[in-house]
């Protein structure tokens, strides 16, 4: 399975070259899924068809999908008060369960959410050839990117005082024994402390989708207009993307014309520079607007992730 | 009244100082141990919970996946920061002094 | 003699346990077993948890035993033994040992909060932060005595200074083997005594010399290091392996003072004021409690008391054991002490070379013990002696030594570091209210290497630069006044909210408390002159700590006797 990410700043034609990367893929013989994680989706419009939260056959290969965010956060929280209301189930008397719920308002929640759907799909998706993700405007993105980063380094520091704990504990269960009496059962070994395995399954679940980010396998665009208001905002996504190590293959000049010709140049020699042997530019035609269907293009997209 | 009796009671009192001196001694080999890892798991608690109370803490989601399991944790986290500003005497009697 | 005192001891103490002790607990305390402890009522399985009394017991016990008891009364011999006993004896049980059962019982009573939080409640709440300073002072002054009492005995014996290097080792590797290794808990305890007995041997054949100020260096590091390790690595396998030096220290101490049969030598009563502190004549009173702090009475304890003991107490009943009982068994190991100097110390002091007689004792006594021929080797000598004369005399009398030297030189090394672990603390509690007015002071104070550094290096410059009979009383004024604040708040507890006969609790406290002040008016007036004379920095140092405890000693009173008459807030059934 291989996974191809287009970012980009809003308007540039991300989302229908992620449709038409999609379905040129699909064409070619390979099963694809196109995954739009933009809350704003253009899924829908740009095949002019209903998609939804599930996944919808388009055609022989190409299946699409628009992520409800909203839907899986909620889907996690219910999970997750469903444990804690159990555990404090004596809320309910005052009707306090409901609380928990305010979790789903906490900063971070798109991230989170998109995330997780992110993950869920790189594990569990795994016979499809190639999956196109459309992604949300640049900030949104990058957040969603570093995330993994940001988990792994939390859930790493905690699980480090949490191995003391149970260091701390064993050995004073070794002496005194304490820990299997009536009232004071604590779990001082790893294998049955609950909050290290879930530590170690979060750190495990994370650590899986920053290797498939890194990894050979996937692969991240950036399209961008032959103008300076895109430029600015594509450096940011590259800058983004290098401090998380994660790699440039290739970089989509959309919307070109022969009479923005320097103009490209120089937008492309700007943004790319040094990084420009290693990435692949493609300069797209701009498609014109009375055009139906955009997704169908002759200029072939998928000759960028050979 | 049995003759073994006084034997007998001797043996039990022997037996149950015995215990004692046992228990005592076991916890007296692991008393600054447990006042240490009162004091870890309630930072641990606090490390998680950062957010609802103004720190940097792990995104919120991590958090409400441990917090099911910390029943015990969160009840060193009460009892701490009902004590905290108390803390003078609790020391005293963890590290020996005079 | 020996086993005449000794017994007279144990009866003296075992009855007023029963009359006297009981008395406070049934008219003064009432304490009544119907009345669940907090242990029972705030149950949480972390800090309050009922405890069995017998575990609890050893467990007060090993935390209040320490070094002091053995330090005081050697000092106190100087009076003659007659009233060495007495403190030890009357002190303890009329004021000592009520000062701890009232601290515990009105903790237990508090909802197991401390006694400065009693304090704080009952009488002014900067009579709470009074506590965080007045601590400070007496962990500074004991770093100081206790440092002198090591140095002088490093020098005086290079198999101690020996003994406590190895016994280091041996402590890291009863730590290993305790928390890092499977072994079963009575093979590392067997191991533990085993390493403690090759200490002993090996501190024999392998002594250690070194300079005066090589010593005073070495443990000023020591503290640093020691109070930044985890406590596995050192301190608490050290903790542990010194309740068993306590318990062959107590069992030998004790079989040798029954079973010597010896008379004394040691005068019953030299002079009301022999020469102690700074080569000046010391009265009896008001500086006795000064001199034999621990042992009769502790300030220290209170703390103790009020912190983790009262969350642990099964039953209000089991308090009196606790708090009064073992404050009595801590008396009786003073008393064996007291017992071997006046039994044997005349033969030690003229073994070692110093002119002793009884009727020059009161100017002889406190100068024999300097130099090579220390304090703490009065007591080490004293009792190996005692010991080597009953039927144990199997037992080598130097081995014997140096047991008594580690016992007193492993507690204090324990002592030098754990005072640094809390004063860090206290400093930064101590400069929590200048926050507000200077965050850069605070951080600088509250900074772990700089609230660690202060107190070891004031501590141990004291310790090197001050004789020991000027540091001894210093700490003993730091710590008895904690306790005569102690015992008030206790009184006004008794008095406030339990309101019954105070008196019990106010006489002993009242009485404490003119002493204190009067012997700290005393040392200020005497003491620090000759000493400042002397060692403008040293004498500057003690005199500064000592004129600052007494402002806060006279700021305390006036507090006390300004809320002493005034009711309790919510006792006020005004419009009901």
């Amino acid at each position: 399975m291989k996974t191809i990410f287009f970012t980009g700043k809003g308007g540039v034609g991300k989302s229908t070259l992620s449709a038409t990367c999609a379905w040129q893929l699909a064409e070619k013989g390979y099963k694809t899924l196109l995954l739009s994680i933009d809350p704003a989706h253009n899924v829908a419009d740009i095949f002019d068809t209903s998609v939804g939260h599930k996944k919808s056959k388009f055609s022989t290969n190409l299946y699409l999908q628009e992520a409800n965010l909203d839907k899986a956060a909620s889907v996690y929280i219910e999970q997750n008060i469903d444990i804690l209301t159990e555990v404090y189930s004596y809320t309910k008397a005052f009707n306090f369960d409901t609380y928990f719920k305010v979790l789903r308002y906490s900063p971070g929640v798109e991230e989170y959410a998109s995330l997780t759907i992110l993950e869920q799909t790189l594990r569990n998706e795994t016979d499809y050839d190639f999956i196109v993700f459309d992604t949300p405007p640049t900030g949104l993105t990058l957040r969603i990117l570093a995330l993994p980063n940001i988990s792994i380094t939390w859930v790493d520091r905690l699980r480090r005082i949490r191995k003391q704990i149970l260091e701390k504990r064993h050995t004073i269960h070794n002496i005194t024994g304490k820990y299997s009496e009536e009232g004071f059962r604590l779990a001082y070994d790893e294998k049955d402390d609950a909050v290290m395995q879930k530590l170690n399954e979060i750190w495990q679940r994370y650590v899986n989708v920053y290797k498939a980010l890194k990894g050979e396998d996937n692969s991240i665009a950036v399209v961008f207009n032959p103008d300076y208001l895109s430029l600015r905002e594509s450096q940011r996504i590259l800058e983004g993307l290098d401090d998380l190590y994660l790699p440039l293959r290739a970089a989509f000049n959309n919307k070109y014309e022969d009479r923005l010709q320097d103009t490209a140049d120089e937008v492309e020699r700007e943004l790319l520079g040094a990084n420009g042997k290693k990435v692949h530019i493609a300069r797209v035609p701009l498609v014109p607007a009375e055009r139906r269907n955009t997704y169908k293009n002759d200029f072939d997209v998928t000759e960028a992730f050979r | 009244m049995n003759p073994l009796d006084p034997l007998k009671r001797t043996f039990q009192f022997l037996k149950s100082f015995s215990s004692t001196m046992d228990t005592a001694h076991r916890n007296r080999a692991v008393g600054l141990t447990e006042c240490e890892v009162r004091e870890l798991e309630n930072m641990f608690v606090l490390l998680l919970m950062g957010s609802f109370t103004g720190v940097p803490a792990p995104p919120s989601f991590i958090s409400a996946e441990l917090l099911p399991y910390l029943e015990h944790e969160i009840k060193v986290v009460n009892r701490r920061s009902e004590s905290a500003s108390d803390a003078l005497s609790e020391l005293s009697g963890c590290f020996d002094i005079t | 003699m020996t086993t005449l005192i000794i017994i007279i001891g144990a009866v003296v103490y075992a009855a007023l346990y029963m009359i006297y002790g009981r008395k406070m607990e049934s008219e003064v305390v009432k304490a009544d077993n119907a009345i669940q402890t907090p242990a029972h009522r705030l149950y949480d399985g972390v800090d309050y948890v009922p405890t069995r009394t017998s575990v609890l017991f050893g467990h007060h016990f090993a935390s209040v035993a320490g070094a002091a008891p053995i330090v005081g009364p050697v000092v106190a011999m100087a009076w003659g033994w007659v009233p060495a006993l007495a403190w030890v004896w009357f002190g303890n049980i009329f004021i000592g040992a009520v000062h701890d059962y009232l601290a515990v019982m009105a903790s237990v009573r508090y909802d197991g909060k401390s006694i400065q939080f009693v304090a704080s409640d009952l009488i002014n709440k900067r009579t709470g932060y009074l506590f965080y300073i007045l601590v400070f002072f007496l962990l500074v002054l004991v770093v100081a005595a206790f440092a002198a009492v090591l140095g002088g005995m490093f020098m005086s014996n290079p198999g101690i200074p020996a003994a406590a290097a190895y016994l280091l080792i041996a402590a890291v590797i009863q730590g290993f083997l305790m928390y890092k290794t499977k072994l079963p808990f009575a093979v590392s305890t067997a191991i533990g005594i085993a390493m403690l007995v090759l200490v002993i041997y090996l501190a024999g054949v392998f002594p250690l010399e070194a300079s005066r100020n090589f010593w005073f260096l070495a443990m000023f590091f020591y503290i640093i290091i020691a109070a930044a390790l985890p406590v596995q690595v050192l301190l608490q396998p050290r903790d542990y392996l010194n309740a068993w030096l306590l318990y062959v220290g107590l069992i030998l101490g004790g079989l040798g003072a029954i079973f010597a049969f010896q008379g004394f030598t040691a005068p019953a009563f030299t002079s009301f004021s022999p020469i102690i502190s700074a080569g000046q004549p010391t009265p009896f009173w008001p500086v006795i409690p000064l001199i034999i702090a621990c042992g009769s009475l502790s300030g220290f304890h209170a703390l103790v008391a009020s912190g983790t003991t009262s969350k642990q107490i099964s039953s209000e009943k089991a308090g009196l054991a606790i708090g009064y009982g073992v404050m009595l068994v801590e008396g009786f190991l003073s008393t064996i002490v007291v017992i071997a100097v006046a039994g044997w110390g005349v033969q030690v002091m003229t073994g070692a070379g110093q002119t002793i007689t009884t009727a020059g004792w009161s100017t002889q006594y406190t100068p024999a013990m300097s130099g090579s021929f220390p304090n703490a080797a009065m007591f080490s000598e004293t009792w190996a002696a005692m010991i080597g004369d009953t039927w144990l005399n199997f037992i080598p009398e130097t081995f014997l030594r140096i047991v008594a030297g580690m016992w007193v030189s492993s507690f204090a090394l324990t002592t030098l570091d754990s005072t640094n672990r809390l004063a860090r603390y206290t400093l930064a509690e101590i400069f929590l209210p200048l926050k507000s007015k200077s965050e850069s002071l605070y951080r600088f104070f509250s900074n772990r290497w700089v609230a660690s550094v202060i107190p070891a290096a004031i501590g141990v410059y004291l310790g090197w630069s001050g004789s020991f009979g000027l540091l001894w009383p210093s700490f003993g004024a730091a710590n008895q006044l904690i306790a005569a604040i102690a015992l008030l708040t206790g009184t006004a507890w008794v008095s406030k909210r339990l309101k019954t006969k105070a008196t019990y609790a106010f006489i002993p406290a009242m009485a404490l408390w003119v002493t204190v002040t009067a012997a700290m008016v005393w040392y200020l007036a005497v003491v620090i002159p000759v000493t400042w004379a002397a060692n403008p920095a040293t004498g500057g140092t003690v005199g500064f700590i000592t004129v600052a405890m007494l402002i806060m000693n006279i700021i305390f009173i006036i507090d006390f006797f300004k809320t002493k008459n005034q009711p309790l807030a919510d006792t006020e059934i005004g419009a009901e």
